[in-house]
């Protein structure tokens, strides 16, 4: 019984990697568009003219904003995105190792819940090693 | 691309395999080509902006205009400065631009839009074939086994 309880903790640890990864990914796409969405904005704000006046949306109202100003504050936050970027794409990486491993460590279960299923019930008296969950 | 690896393998598969790899490229599709729909969309948006920015000529000063509230309500409004625009240049930021360099924006918006559409339109033919071999391969797969 304790092989089932086993592969039932590794299982549903499995499938708790499972969405945190597929909400990693999320994550990484949202950081994407807004990457690119700034990105545009930098663009744009590269080929101002002097005389072209900023507003900055803040709620309901448009809030005049310095040309430099403004540039700066699209520079922090590609900054910002980048690093978010660097953070999440590591996350993945370790979460993609963790589910990797996690796979293996079923595929080792079930291989010996069949096994002691073949052995039938000789198999009960001998308790497998606990790997530490 | 995804697909490389397994369209050299894609022979050795069996027909339920096969369908569940059709099923995944079906899903790609779909998305792609709702991407296609928005940017359409997108692109027609920054048509129509362009077309009204050109309708503010400087012969219009002075006339009234329907300000809309809400998309039902309105108020009535003079246009005091045509030669003047505010562009939704993104994440918030609005810029005062002439009437010139707004047409300028939004053809170049049109513009950019139009170059990702076309690689888009690559990307959705190449899958429609991809999914095309499939149906083929599966096809030949059936007829194998019947025969």
């Amino acid at each position: 019984m304790s092989l089932q309880a086993r592969l039932q903790t590794a299982s549903s640890e499995y499938q708790k990697l499972q969405a945190d990864l597929s909400n990693a990914v999320e994550a990484r796409q949202r950081l994407d568009a807004q990457l690119s969405e700034n990105e545009l904005v930098k663009k744009e704000f590269a080929q101002l003219a002097p005389d072209n006046v900023v507003y900055k949306q803040i709620g309901p109202v448009l809030v005049k904003q310095d040309q430099a100003e403004a540039k700066s504050n699209v520079e922090t936050r590609l900054g910002f995105i980048r690093s978010e970027i660097k953070r999440v794409e590591t996350q993945l990486q370790d979460i993609q190792l963790k589910s990797e491993n996690k796979k293996t460590e079923l595929g080792e279960i079930q291989a010996a819940l069949q096994q002691a299923a073949q052995q039938s019930s000789p198999a009960a008296g001998t308790p497998l090693p606990s790997i530490g969950a | 691309m995804m697909s490389q690896p397994q369209q050299v393998s894609v022979t050795d598969l069996d027909v339920s395999q096969l369908a569940e790899v059709r099923r995944q490229l079906e899903e790609e599709l779909n998305h792609l080509t709702n991407s296609f729909a928005q940017l359409k969309r997108a692109q027609a948006t920054f048509k129509a902006c362009g077309e009204n920015a050109a309708e503010l000529k400087a012969a219009n000063t002075g006339r009234t205009v329907l300000v809309p509230l809400t998309n039902s309500l309105y108020v009535p409004g003079t246009l005091s400065d045509p030669a003047h625009v505010l562009v939704d240049v993104g994440t918030g930021y609005f810029v005062r631009k002439t009437r010139e360099q707004a047409r300028e924006h939004y053809s170049a918006k049109v513009e950019y839009i139009r170059t990702n559409l076309g690689t888009l339109e690559d990307t959705i033919g190449k899958k429609r074939e991809n999914i095309g071999y499939l149906v083929d391969l599966t096809q030949a797969k059936l007829r194998q086994s019947a025969s």
